[in-house]
């Protein structure tokens, strides 16, 4: 269904989104550890869309979908967060982020983000 | 040590031997003997019964006359003296029966290659002598030990 | 990961918390009516799913989330208990109990829980969709009207319309178990400033910011645009259950203000109850004056206390020698203290055999149900004491054994009300202290063993020959069930034929040092007693292979093990020795000193497993085939019979029946 892009500093959380997501029919067509990876991966794959984890080394979420949307305006970016980034979120979202989805994750509700930002 | 009354048959080799029944715990088929290091020839080493360690000794190389072959028939007389549990090897077991005190002779020097130290007596039954063992003697500890003893010095 | 550290506690909490799930489950259905034990089951769901939530085990937080939602609806009355629901429910803590054991053997904890979350979903749904429509349109009723406007609002709200803008009260309704309602609020309130202008929100502004609200708040919106393009403009955000839109009028202003003290006492209820929750875990915390102690931490106690143990028996010699009274009395004091602190710790590792025994009502439950009988178990004694390893190792046993009683022993209800019985079986599990030992017994009123039938089995199995036979009393035939590949069933059942006999039974627990004894009586049922001891000597070993024996290494002589590469070993003046960490370690071949028998082919190995023990500041490498794992053994002494045997303290039965020697590392030390 749609092309995305999984970024998450922790492998076994990208391994838990990607599975969550293929299952669902889409497509992972990579993985970025850091925001900086993130943003180099985006302007290559050109996915449709790209779920950022918050918290990472390096380049962090808020300020990789503040890159991404330079790059693209109407980039399709998703949060994960943890409980306790309420505000990093809003920034996000402020920045552009279609949505959010907090950790734990279900598949219900990754299911549901996905549907409804695309 | 008094006569035995009732004596549980069993063999060794051809001959027949009987043990008190009040010694014998009980008769068990072999199981797998796990080998104790560097103790006599004749102690071959400790099966598990019912949760207790016990001692397994091939009676016929205690009794010095040869060793015992394995086969379906064998079996292990579980007897009990001074508060050591211990199995004999024997060739097969197979009855139980009464003894009258009287058909009992001492033993001569040797029977069926036996030496006299390790039976109480000769019972003569219809067609057949039973040798009646001295199990104090048979599992006599010290001579055990001593045994021991000489091979622990490696 | 760094939860790591707190697997155990999260294990440990898991377990006590499925255990209380499983204890109320059973009282329910006792007692379907009563909610208050729907609110316990409920809280240890609630707390599961929290915890595993935290672990990142999702599919225990969305099962039990799933189990929250039905049990919800029980308590708040919409939903009543059937047997059915506790079917699922029981299915359910089975497949929970099932990824908590996972996870506690190193899984993930992950398992397909969707088939029984799309039933708790469909129970969810189905069963009561009528009280949750009018639930919901009671809740629109009452949030819908909870607006006012003050004057100033109202005159912006007459601007506002003479330049073509229409009001609307546009009420928000949550998902209940959204997260980070901030942010989501945050969302809605920028698609909103996009469609018009937000001018009231009830809650405040600050309210909502600060999460003081519970899963829907109201705005006032001058827009232009359409409710439907409004509404599906705010839907299209993830989380978001329903969204209402309504003209606004001054009209209601007078209404509303019951309504909005009725929505506000209604918030209030909510934190009190589970202010009254957190109290009573508080109080329950209290009550029990324990600590959580690691069992490790205790066997790392016992390891050291065993070497104290040997030093005392060194210093028993040592000062008999010298016989020095001061010296003489100090020495005995000091034994007999040891001895105490010994006893001590071996009564730390007693655990209630309740923890065994918990599993079985729900068990029992499940047998008779797949059997079509009627059974009651009576439990007594769960309070009774046992060291750990024997808890450990005798509850598969006991499932055993208890099943077998339920599939052979009790009869259907049929066949029961035929001998002139109550069609209700009766399974009485008893365990209870009597001098050195412990006895649990399996007592059932079923029907008894069949002597016919255990005699020809063991006849056609050659374990009996008929002339045996005919002298057995009934008390020497019984424990032939016992007997290795023994089974009286007909038909190999899916309930006592799992491929395995009752000798696995009586093997586990003769390596406890335990026995089993039965006694029955035809028609009346039959009893299995088991005898084990109160305390154990018990030793922490490592298993080893040496040919086709199993050896046991005490733990608290072993350094280390080392694999050893064949051109590592080396020998000086003829002895064979290695480099341990820069030191010169000899080495001692257990096949050698033991004189075991060659009769596994040996292919050129190119590595030898050696266990280093020390002594001191004395180390030496035995030389093993392999390392089979560590274990927990049962030491037995070798009896009177052997006195001093060469470097063997004892034996132990191993799980299957067969013994292991227990090496005295002692007498193998050199250098």
């Amino acid at each position: 269904m749609a092309t995305v892009l999984v970024t998450d500093d922790a492998a076994f959380m990208r391994m838990q989104l990607k599975d969550i997501l293929t299952k669902q029919g889409h497509e992972v067509v990579g993985e970025a550890s850091n925001g900086q990876e993130a943003i180099d991966m985006y302007s290559e794959l050109q996915p449709e869309l790209v779920t950022m984890d918050i918290t990472m080394p390096e380049v962090d979420g808020v300020a990789a979908v503040k890159e991404i949307k330079k790059i693209n305006p109407d980039a399709t970016v998703i949060m994960c967060s943890a409980m306790g980034q309420q505000g990093m979120v809003i920034e996000a979202i402020q920045a552009g982020a279609k949505d959010f989805i907090v950790k734990p994750f279900t598949s219900e509700r990754i299911e549901e983000a996905l549907a409804k930002a695309l | 040590m008094n006569k035995p009354s009732k004596v549980i048959v069993f063999q060794l080799n051809e001959e027949q031997y009987g043990v008190d029944i009040t010694q014998v715990i009980s008769i068990e088929k072999l199981t797998e003997i796990t080998k104790v290091p560097k103790t006599s020839d004749f102690i071959k080493g400790i099966i598990n019964i019912r949760g207790e360690i016990t001692p397994i000794i091939d009676l016929k190389d205690r009794l010095q006359i040869g060793r015992s072959e394995y086969t379906d028939d064998t079996r292990v007389l579980i007897v009990q003296m001074n508060d050591v549990q211990v199995g004999l090897i024997v060739d097969s077991a197979s009855d139980v029966i009464d003894i009258d005190e009287g058909s009992i002779d001492p033993p001569p020097k040797v029977i069926g290659g036996v030496s006299e130290t390790f039976i109480i007596g000769v019972a003569k039954l219809k067609e057949r002598l039973l040798i009646l063992l001295d199990m104090e003697h048979v599992l006599d500890l010290d001579e055990v030990n001593e045994i021991k003893s000489v091979t622990n010095e490696s | 990961m760094e939860t790591n550290q707190y697997i155990e506690v999260f294990l440990d909490e898991s377990r006590e918390h499925l255990q209380a799930v499983n204890d109320h489950l059973l009282e329910l259905e006792k007692q379907p009516e009563d909610t208050s034990i729907v609110g316990e089951i409920f809280r240890s769901a609630h707390t599961l799913k929290g915890m595993a939530a935290t672990m990142g085990f999702e599919d225990i937080s969305s099962l039990t989330h799933k189990m929250e939602n039905v049990l919800d609806l029980i308590r708040n009355d919409q939903l009543v208990v059937t047997t059915e629901l506790i079917d699922i429910t029981f299915n359910c803590l089975e497949t929970l109990e099932e990824m908590v054991e996972s996870i506690a053997e190193g899984g993930d904890g992950k398992k397909d829980v969707s088939d029984l979350v799309n039933q708790l979903e469909a129970i969810e749904k189905g069963e009561q969709p009528a009280s949750k429509e009018s639930e919901n349109s009671s809740n629109t009723v009452e949030t819908v009207t909870a607006l006012e406007v003050d004057e100033y609002q109202k005159t912006v709200m007459d601007q506002a319309k003479e330049q073509g803008f229409q009001s609307f009260q546009v009420t928000v309704t949550l998902n209940e178990d959204c997260m980070l309602k901030q942010a989501r609020v945050f969302m809605v309130f920028e698609v909103l400033e996009d469609l018009g202008e937000v001018i009231k929100t009830v809650p405040s502004v600050e309210e909502l910011e600060e999460e003081q609200f519970d899963h829907h708040f109201s705005v006032l919106l001058l827009t232009k645009e359409e409710a439907e393009e409004i509404r599906s403009k705010v839907m299209k955000i993830s989380e978001i259950k329903q969204v209402d839109l309504s003209p606004f009028s001054d009209r209601k202003i007078e209404k509303q203000e019951n309504n909005q003290k009725e929505g506000t006492q209604k918030e209030k209820t909510q934190p009190e109850k589970s202010e009254n929750n957190k109290q009573q875990s508080q109080k329950k915390q209290a009550q029990s004056k324990s600590i959580r102690v690691n069992i490790e931490r205790i066997d790392r106690l016992m390891n050291l206390f065993e070497e104290v143990v040997i030093d005392r028996g060194r210093l028993e010699d040592i000062s008999r020698k010298i016989g020095h009274n001061e010296l003489i009395e100090t020495v005995e004091h000091m034994s007999r203290v040891s001895k105490d602190m010994q006893n001590m710790m071996l009564t730390m590792r007693m655990v209630p055999i309740e923890q065994v025994f918990n599993r079985f009502p729900r068990m029992i439950r499940g047998l008779a149900k797949d059997l079509d009988k009627k059974i009651e178990l009576e439990i007594s004694g769960a309070e009774t004491e046992l060291d750990r390893t024997v808890i450990d190792e005798i509850g598969d046993p006991l499932v055993h054994l208890i099943r077998n009683s339920v599939d052979h022993g009790i009869e259907s209800p049929q066949e029961r009300s035929a001998k002139g019985k109550p069609e209700e079986g009766h399974l009485q599990l008893t365990a209870y202290h009597n001098g050195n030992h412990v006895y649990i017994e399996i007592e059932d009123d079923g029907a008894g063993i069949n002597r016919e039938k255990v005699e020809s089995k063991a006849i056609k199995n050659g374990i009996l020959t008929e002339e045996e036979a005919e002298k057995l009393t009934d008390e020497e035939v019984y424990p032939l069930i016992f007997s290795s590949g023994f089974s009286t069933a007909e038909q190999v059942s899916d309930i006592s034929g799992r491929g395995v006999g009752l000798d696995v039974v009586k093997n586990t627990i003769e390596s406890l040092g335990g026995q089993i004894f039965i006694t029955s009586t035809p028609d009346q049922g039959s009893k299995f007693t088991i005898q084990l001891p109160l305390t154990l000597s018990i030793l922490s070993a490592m298993l080893v292979n040496v040919q086709k024996e199993t050896y046991a290494i005490p733990l608290s002589f072993i350094e280390e093990t080392v694999m050893l590469k064949n051109d590592e070993k080396m020998f000086v003046n003829g002895q064979a020795v290695m480099d341990f960490r820069g030191k010169v370690v000899p080495l001692v071949s257990i096949q050698t000193i033991f004189e075991v028998p060659q009769n596994i082919e040996q292919n050129d190995k190119q590595d030898e497993a050696v266990v280093v023990v020390k002594k001191g500041d004395k180390l030496t490498g035995l030389v093993v085939d392999n390392f089979m794992g560590q274990k927990e053994v049962v030491l037995k002494s070798l009896g009177n019979y052997f006195k001093d045997v060469f470097a063997i303290s004892g034996a132990t039965i191993l799980g299957d029946g067969s013994i292991s020697l227990i090496i005295d590392p002692n007498a193998l030390m050199k250098g």
